[in-house]
């Protein structure tokens, strides 16, 4: 029982940050039906980033919102060069080619500044775990999970107090509509990617003293966000928190048991499943396709 | 129709590529040849993926590598040799198609993307790990395949792979030039009025991934015996990549294009590991887009503003190439740029860019004689003509409701069609009558209620099966196969007609030889009825507005419907072209075909119909004869207001 608990713990560290990466993805594809498949090289570039800034000797807390800044202005490039004209192509592939072909630049741009061998980031807590029964979390695993909500909680209340994130959630129930009355879409859209790759920074900030930071560690987390984003539903904010957590939890239990060569193993299978069962995902809603 | 020019080309081809060991003997730009066809022939099948249907798979390497993995286990396991292991790669590697596509195509949006690309890198750990069944990391070594217990040599089994990529080349053609290939086409244009048209949109979408995997499948196998190692890491995600910027930049739906594409996918990295020999391509490049370009330019073909960044990319890679002093460092980044370059500026790839470049001069110096377009005809009218009027109602809709959220588009909604009657829906714009027609044809599943259509309950069930039950539509706006001929449009609609499956259409076995013909020219009498017998070649979105609603007409009657829908059809027509629309709808009814006609103009509903129902707000509010109605208050209220 003990050891499935430490199990969930890990599992829901990890889980958190796929929600982050989820919820990125969701944001987009609200407003432009659009994500981005260079999700995972921005947190990338969000840890990395962040490493150089704590190196330069700043502290942790003031890494945060550095990171998150770079990553709003990395959202805006990619929006500016890989989506806007990708989507006057009349087919998915354009912005699909066009993002993994600036996530392959990012990876090879990340690897000659910051070279190919993972880094380590210090942790800004103690390392003393904090116990539980026989089940113990770390300081930081803490933090991630904290931060993961802060920060998916931080832009639903922007989308819903503020007049722009107003424009943002209008601009996702019906681009046309939006357009008309006076909201410029394309700069929604651009916003969207600002907010998307900012969560998904500060994520990898977060995430970088529990795991190594280095040029390749986006891609797999990018991977299993989309599997977070469809098991929960690509249009629920709290799914992806759901999503994630039982994707994390499923891969520690599968490394556990059956050996942590399959770690990646459950994250395809639970996405075949829900697809069958539920193909809007367990939180999603099934729209009614307009003729 | 292969045409014959097609098979002059794969001739010589062929006969180029058979005299190539003899031409240049020597192992390794023989074993690069090999290379390119293989890839050419997985090529073949993800262009059914991306270009036909307009689908993004990204695992296709892992597709690949399923196809290798499952010739070299067969081989090392069950000593099973080459000639088993080919059509075993193809039936496990199309088995994993339908796989992933079954779920993942379920649901609209970038779902078959964001799948395929999780399984290729989970296929790609899977076998790492799985190394009780594909020995891991080592990989697999193989040998030649073995003939009367003689290992082939390089040279024969370079052989063997032109021979089956002839073949493969052969079933592609037949395959796109198919029903089925048509079906595919359609549903990447309008998948509704495809599912309308009696293709359902899933299988088919289904069935394209699973031959492209086939096609992977067969590649795979042949790569495996031409490496003779297979390794895990070879399957992974830049290869994906590489196979999709090959389609693009060779070009969709042609097979020149997909050869074009593998050719520059297999040189290209050849080229960029050498710093010599990629300054000199880098330079050509550039000079090339830039002399293009100019005279483009010039005549006025294009403007500066269009071509500044692809001009400047190109001659930016030039320039750059002269600063770097290895190039292994930034491979990738000029990988990416290329990709970004390719997507925006050569979307049509290499050979649909030039075709459309010389069309483009040619049409600068002459303009094009347009052919006028031919009065309707409804003299023998290919119309299949249905059992006449019976007294019991065919299409009984009973208390049907709509609900879209809190909004009732439809609310307790009944009535009834008898069996070769014209039925006017008439009512002021939002009152619900597209959105019956919807619920009807299945588009929309009704919140409650119950629709029976010859005597069977249909209420649900899917629009492709409703269609295939006789009842068939033209939509309000629009909605042809665009980018297809007008022959091929009504030729979708004829789909049913062909009874052929893939043995019947790789192979051309009589009855898919029958089938064509005489469907064709049925299709051919159908156009012949509207007027646009000498456009049939003509792309649709080309015609004009009217005539693009009388093929409408043309491709739904193809269906061989018992019952009719028509929403709006006189909708934007000239005074002349509505003459001729009138004309047809009476030779329909003469038929014996029934028809429920939604319109907005009165003289249409009086001349065609003799029984209306009104709609308003989601409700029946009068019914009877087009002059009863007319004079009924509750209608004047609801068009004219209180």
């Amino acid at each position: 029982m003990d050891i499935l608990l430490q199990l969930a713990i890990s599992g829901a560290i990890v889980g958190m940050i796929y929600a982050v990466i989820a919820f990125g993805y969701q944001l987009t594809f609200a407003t432009s039906g659009t994500l981005n498949f260079g999700q995972g090289e921005a947190l990338m570039l969000g840890a990395l980033v962040g490493l150089s800034v704590f190196n330069a000797g700043i502290s942790y807390w003031w890494v945060l919102p550095i990171a998150s800044v770079f990553g709003a202005l990395q959202g805006f490039f990619v929006e500016w060069v890989g989506v806007r004209p990708a989507m006057k192509i009349k087919s998915e592939f354009g912005w699909i080619m066009s993002t993994i072909a600036l996530a392959i630049i990012f990876k090879n741009v990340a690897e000659n500044i910051w070279g190919r061998d993972d880094l380590r980031f210090p942790s800004p807590l103690s390392d003393t775990p904090i116990t539980f029964g026989d089940a113990y979390i770390d300081p930081m695993g803490l933090a991630v999970i904290g931060g993961a909500v802060v920060i998916m909680l931080a832009v639903e209340a922007f989308n819903r107090f503020t007049i722009l994130g107003k424009a943002v959630v209008a601009t996702a129930n019906d681009r046309d509509a939006a357009g008309l009355m006076g909201i410029n879409t394309r700069w929604v859209i651009a916003l969207s990617y600002a907010l998307s790759s900012l969560t998904a920074a500060f994520a990898g900030v977060l995430i970088a003293p529990v795991t190594l930071t280095g040029a390749r560690m986006g891609a797999s987390l990018g991977l299993k966000a989309f599997a977070v984003a469809i098991i929960g539903g690509l249009s629920s904010g709290f799914g992806a928190v759901i999503g994630g957590l039982i994707l994390g939890i499923a891969e520690k239990v599968t490394g556990f048991y059956l050996s942590t060569g399959y770690t990646d193993v459950p994250g395809l299978l639970l996405l075949l499943l829900v697809l069958i069962i539920r193909p809007a995902g367990l939180l999603g809603k099934t729209t009614i396709k307009k003729v | 129709m292969i045409r014959w020019n097609q098979w002059s080309a794969l001739l010589l081809t062929s006969v180029a590529l058979i005299s190539l060991p003899w031409l240049l003997p020597n192992d390794f730009y023989l074993h690069l040849a090999e290379t390119i066809l293989i890839y050419t022939v997985l090529l073949y099948g993800l262009d059914i993926v991306v270009g036909y249907t307009g689908q993004v798979s990204l695992g296709h390497a892992g597709l690949f590598g399923v196809g290798a993995y499952a010739a070299g286990v067969l081989s090392i396991k069950c000593g099973l040799g080459f000639w088993i292991a080919l059509p075993a790669s193809m039936g496990i590697t199309a088995a994993f198609g339908i796989l992933l596509a079954l779920p993942a195509l379920r649901v609209v949006g970038p779902y078959l993307a964001m799948v395929t690309l999780a399984f290729g890198t989970i296929i790609q750990i899977l076998i790492n790990e799985m190394d009780f069944l594909t020995d891991g990391p080592l990989g697999i070594k193989l040998s030649k395949p073995l003939i009367h217990a003689h290992h082939l040599s390089v040279v024969e089994y370079y052989g063997v792979v032109v021979l089956i990529f002839v073949l493969a080349t052969i079933v592609m053609n037949r395959l796109v030039h198919s029903h089925w290939g048509r079906a595919f086409e359609a549903l990447r244009d309008s998948p509704i009025a495809t599912d309308c048209m009696g293709v359902s949109v899933y299988r088919y979408k289904v069935l394209a991934f699973v031959l492209s995997a086939g096609f992977a499948g067969v590649a795979g196998c042949l790569y495996g015996y031409s490496e003779q190692y297979i390794s895990p890491n070879t399957y992974n995600f830049d290869l994906t990549i590489l196979f999709l910027l090959a389609i693009i930049m060779g070009g969709r739906k042609s097979r020149f294009g997909a050869l074009l594409g593998s050719t520059i996918i297999v040189l290209l990295p050849k080229l960029l590991d050498d710093i010599h020999s990629f300054r000199l391509t880098a330079c050509l490049l550039a000079g090339a887009v830039l002399l293009g370009s100019v005279v483009s330019i010039r005549r006025g073909i294009t403007t500066l503003k269009a071509v500044w960044i692809p001009v400047l990319g190109t001659v930016a890679i030039a320039v750059v190439s002269f600063q770097l002093e290895a190039m292994t460092d930034w491979r990738l980044s000029i990988f990416g740029v290329m990709i970004l370059l390719v997507v925006y500026y050569l979307q049509d790839g290499i050979v649909g860019f030039s075709s459309q470049w010389v069309r483009k001069l040619k049409l600068a110096d002459r303009m094009e004689q347009s052919i006028p377009f031919a009065a309707v005809d409804v003299n023998r009218a290919p119309i299949t003509a249905q059992s006449q009027h019976s007294s019991e109602p065919f299409l009984k809709v009973s208390n049907v409701v709509m609900a879209f959220g809190g909004l009732k588009a439809l609310n307790r909604v009944s009535f009834s069609v008898h069996r070769g009657a014209v039925l006017g829906l008439i009512g002021p714009n939002g009152s619900g009558k597209s959105t019956m027609m919807n619920v009807l044809t299945g588009l929309y599943k009704p919140t409650a209620g119950r629709i029976e259509f010859k005597q069977r309950d249909i209420t649900g069930s899917d629009p492709s099966a409703i269609a295939l039950n006789g009842m068939a539509r033209t939509f309000q706006n629009v909605q042809l196969f665009g980018e297809m001929t007008v022959l091929d449009n009504v030729l979708v609609g004829l789909h049913h007609g062909f009874k052929s499956g893939l043995f019947g259409i790789a192979l051309r076995l009589g009855r898919f030889g029958r089938d064509d013909q005489s469907l064709r020219e049925r299709a051919d009498r159908l156009l012949t009825m509207v007027g646009l017998q000498h456009h049939a070649n003509e792309l649709a979105r080309n015609l004009p507005y009217g005539k693009q609603r009388l093929l409408e007409i043309a491709r739904a009657l193809a269906l061989d419907p018992e019952l009719l829908l028509l929403d709006e059809p006189a909708a934007g027509l000239t005074a002349a072209d509505i003459v001729e629309l009138l004309s047809i709808i009476k030779v329909i009814q003469a038929a014996g075909i029934s028809v429920v006609l939604i319109e907005h103009h009165m003289d249409v509903i009086q001349a065609a119909c003799q029984h209306v129902i009104v709609f308003d707000f989601g409700e029946i509010i009068a019914a009877g004869t087009p002059s009863d109605v007319q004079a009924n208050p509750k209608v004047i209220e609801a068009y004219l207001g209180a």
